[in-house]
């Protein structure tokens, strides 16, 4: 059971950190639409649900701190406070704090430090003084649904003024990881329990007792001022397999004694033990105990139930309302269902394994074609088919919008603008945009780097803005899209741009490049992701220390992704991180050379020419290739990587793109598509150049993957020095 | 010199004896201790990787896994081992960093696996041996020859190869 628990608390501790990122969000919407009630129903939502479920895990530090916030809430949702930019900016700090708490007292088990208890009394004292606020404004009294009447003395109704609710649980409940004695610790957070009577009925003789079951009943005098929703709410875990009733303060008589004939225990005892508790006047229990005998006098037979039932169809548009309601809950919690949560482990297991099943069939397929088998070659075809189909598939499960990453950055521009005194606005494109999990978890911290650059260096304070005929306001733009089998991130301001002459004065001094070269706009601003390469003059907490931006570069580049860097003086600065949409399987074109094979991402191809003899010689001494009219800078890749043997009978050139360079790879043979599973190098290969990984093939072999992407700057690297001298390879150099 | 020792090593080191794997490499014969040892293969499909030292002679496909073979006879800094009929990859669990990575060693061929006492190890001359010293652990005398006992770590240590081909690895990479 305690392993049952400990994962529901795993559950718990992850559903609160997400609805704490939605909270966070709906608050940074609520800013700019102070009026949109969905928005601050969602906030309200995330902070009852974190409250709740806090509850039936006992963590109290929560409760007792979420339920102060979830009161603010209410307010605001019921329009007895208003929306200010103060309220959000203290809502937040509330956000963080929870997180905090979540941390330490859920994760942890532990208790708050001073510090942070400091902390959490100076919030409450915040909150207070809005709740006190409140309270004096707002006297008039909250409309509440219309259960709780107010004619106390009308002859259907019970005199007591306090919920009565009625629990049986049912004897999953233990077994299921619910502690019963949570839900009254909860009952006491929403209100006071006044009485309370255990029934013990129902518990079997000793020797037949279970001891994993559960045969507790309880009777509750509860005082609260919640309304019937919220106290039902507190019995959601347990619903399906207990039996609760809930009784509002002044309840009718007829729904007392309704309850009591359902109830497993003996009628007349419970009408005593009701009595007894202050639910029921004797009186009461009376009228009730002969309106059920003899009802309305000429229908003597007819059930307490059935009387009920048609008072109620007596007002058809209330019932009709309600079953409504209750179809709406439990479509949204059917739509909530659909989603199913899985360990990220047992994901990249299934990828794993996925990704041996290629090889697998890969090699089975191998086996048929050497066969003339034509009915085995039709299997392994049907076969690798549904394979590609599933590769797909457990592919796709790992792919998340990158959108939750771009919104978490909401945040961080408007505390880091407030902190620096500029007015920065984040506009976001492209959040549905999907990668592989893995790689948006590692692309977090880059991009964090990225915006806070941009805002600190970038991004001219107001007045600067106003002087250079600018809106005051900046602009920062987070977007991305799918471009040829990578994802593009790209983050850009409006800010001032680089300063060139800064850059090159700098790596001058470096020595990253002659005195007397004159770099290109393009490699001259890329080199500010060399190590140590810092032009700010002043050095803030946020940025200008130098490390960084070396560190964003290695990053990216682990990730197989590239990443540079355009800017315009004065008008401002975009930086294009280019990344591999998986890290695991991908679409290859295996090429050969000499006996060797080699795997080209086939989403880079564009086309494959044959380089005829004529052209060989020609070619070889240019460097280039006329393509259509096009200049196409060739890599031979024989040469290049120094393989031995002479060249084949004929040579191919593999036409590659990647971002707007294009590229030649000239190779022997052409052998056609192939499904790839990426096998990293491991560590003895990390200072390899121009190629990005091995795969398996169906023969057993191994053969490597290009890294095209570094392959073309390489060339085009080249290219541009080469530049410096004659030749048309200047358009390639950008 | 117990450092220079694998950690299986170290527990066996209270008992007299330890069990090694001898081969031969250029005519001359070394051994390594076998508790690092997973398994032996006969030379076979290997892929080249290209702008790596020479030593680093390619990468098998082991059972799935990629795993990189070392030329022995090149990281002693001498030519390249010829492949013959004989010529055998040894499989070891070589550790970096923690990390444990199963790497290649080709030799020429494998002679048998030796019991040798520890009083029959002399440690490793100052000067004198054609290879580095550091590569050496300790002198086995067998049928009253000396074999060189490898030490595996530092003839395998990652961190050093990686290094060397960071070295190596651009000026290769520059096409004339």
């Amino acid at each position: 059971m305690s392993t049952s628990l400990d994962q529901a608390l795993q559950t718990y501790i992850a559903e609160a950190r997400e609805l704490l990122e939605e909270m966070e969000a709906a608050l940074l919407r609520l800013e700019s639409a102070p009026d949109d009630a969905e928005t601050l129903g969602a906030i309200f939502r995330a902070a009852h649900t974190i409250k709740g479920s806090a509850g039936l895990f006992g963590l109290d530090p929560i409760v007792s701190f979420t339920h102060i916030v979830e009161d603010i809430l209410q307010r605001l949702r019921d329009g007895n406070l208003a929306v200010t930019a103060q309220l959000i900016a203290l809502l937040l700090e509330c956000g963080d704090h929870m997180q905090q708490l979540i941390e330490v007292v859920a994760v942890q088990g532990g208790q708050l430090d001073a510090t942070a208890h400091a902390h959490e009394c100076g919030l409450r004292e915040r909150l207070y003084s809005y709740q006190q606020a409140v309270t004096e404004e707002a006297c008039m009294p909250v409309v509440h649904a219309p259960e709780p009447t107010i004619e106390v003395c009308d002859e259907q109704h019970v005199s007591s003024e306090l919920w009565h609710i009625s629990l049986r649980f049912g004897p999953q409940v233990l077994r299921n990881g619910m502690d019963p004695l949570s839900f009254l610790r909860y009952l006491n957070s929403i209100g006071s329990i006044q009485r309370i009577s255990t029934l013990s009925d129902s518990m079997p003789p000793m020797d037949s007792m279970d001891a994993e079951s559960c045969y507790l009943g309880f009777e509750i005098e509860l005082q609260s001022d919640a309304e019937r929703a919220t106290i039902a709410e507190t019995f959601d875990f347990v619903r399906d397999d207990c039996q609760i009733h809930i009784l509002p303060p002044h309840g009718k008589i007829a729904e007392y004694i309704e309850m009591l004939q359902q109830l497993p225990e003996d009628f007349s005892r419970l009408g005593e033990l009701l009595v007894s508790s202050g639910a029921l006047t004797p009186q009461e229990l009376e009228r009730g105990l002969a309106a059920q005998e003899n009802p309305s006098g000429n229908q003597p037979q007819q059930l307490l139930g059935e009387i009920l039932l048609e008072q109620r169809v007596v007002q058809p548009a209330v019932v009709q309302a309600a079953l409504d309601k209750q179809s709406q809950l439990q479509e949204q919690r059917s739509r909530e269902q659909r989603y199913v949560r899985v360990q990220a482990d047992k994901l990249d297991e299934l990828i794993n394994l996925v990704g041996e099943l290629v090889i697998a069939g890969a090699g089975a397929s191998l086996l048929a074609q050497n066969c003339q088998d034509e009915a085995l070659q039709e299997a392994t075809s049907v076969v690798s088919g549904l394979v590609e189909e599933i590769r797909d598939g457990a592919l796709r499960l790992r792919m998340v919008p990158i959108g939750d990453t771009f919104n978490r950055f909401q945040r961080v521009v408007r505390d880091v603008s407030q902190e620096l005194g500029k007015d920065i606005e984040l506009h976001i494109s492209g959040a549905e945009t999907e990668l592989d999990k893995s790689v948006v978890e590692k692309i977090g911290d880059p991009l964090m780097h990225l915006l806070r650059n941009a805002m600190d260096h970038g991004i001219e304070l107001p007045e600067v803005r106003q002087a250079a005929g600018k809106p005051s306001k900046g602009n920062l733009h987070l977007n991305a899209y799918h471009d040829s089998g990578s994802i593009v991130i790209e983050i850009s301001d409006d800010g001032r741009g680089l300063d060139r002459q800064r850059i090159l004065q700098k790596a001058r001094e470096r020595d990253l490049i002659s005195s007397t070269a004159t770099p290109t706009d393009a490699e001259l601003y890329n080199l500010i992701f060399e190590a140590g390469f810092s032009t700010a003059s002043a050095i803030t907490s946020l940025s200008g220390r130098g490390v960084g931006m070396d560190v964003v570069k290695r990053n990216i580049t682990a990730l197989r992704g590239s990443v540079e860097l355009d800017s315009q003086p004065g008008l401002g600065t975009r930086v294009r991180i280019r990344l591999p949409l998986t890290l695991a399987i991908i679409d290859g074109f295996l090429v050969g050379i000499s006996q060797a094979s080699y795997v080209v991402p086939l989403n880079m191809v564009q086309e494959c020419v044959e380089l005829s003899a004529d052209d060989r010689r020609a070619t070889r001494e240019r460097g280039y290739l006329n393509l259509r009219g096009e200049v196409l800078p060739l890599i031979f890749l024989r040469e290049h990587f120094n393989i031995d043997g002479s060249p084949g009978r004929r040579e191919n050139v593999v036409v590659v793109r990647c971002a707007e360079h294009k590229a030649g790879l000239v190779v022997d043979e052409l052998l056609g598509e192939f499904q790839t599973v990426i096998k990293p190098l491991g560590k003895l290969f990390s200072t390899l150049r121009g190629i990005s990984g091995s795969t398996i093939l169906g023969n057993g072999a191994v053969a490597l993957i290009l890294d095209v992407p570094a392959l073309v700057l390489q060339i085009t690297r080249q290219a541009s020095h080469a530049a410096q001298q004659p030749a048309a390879l200047s358009i390639c150099a950008r | 010199m117990g450092a220079l020792l694998t950690r299986e090593t170290d527990l066996r080191q209270s008992q007299e004896e330890a069990q090694y794997l001898t081969f031969m490499l250029s005519g001359e014969m070394f051994a390594i201790g076998i508790l690092g040892i997973k398994e032996i293969l006969e030379y076979g499909q290997l892929t080249s990787v290209p702008m790596m030292p020479a030593f680093v002679r390619g990468v098998i496909n082991l059972r799935g896994a990629v795993v990189p073979v070392i030329d022995l006879s090149a990281r002693f800094g001498r030519h390249n081992a010829e492949v013959t009929r004989r010529s055998c990859i040894v499989i070891i669990e070589a550790d970096s960093d923690g990390n444990t990575q199963d790497i290649g060693l080709m030799v020429d061929s494998v002679s048998a696996v030796l019991e040798i006492a520890r009083s029959e190890i002399e440690p490793p001359p100052a000067f004198g041996a054609k290879i580095r010293a550091d590569f050496i652990s300790g002198m086995a005398k067998v049928n009253g020859a000396f074999v060189i006992v490898l030490n595996v770590d530092q003839v395998l240590s990652v961190d050093e190869m990686t290094l060397l081909s960071e070295a190596s690895g651009p000026a290769l990479a520059t096409p004339s």
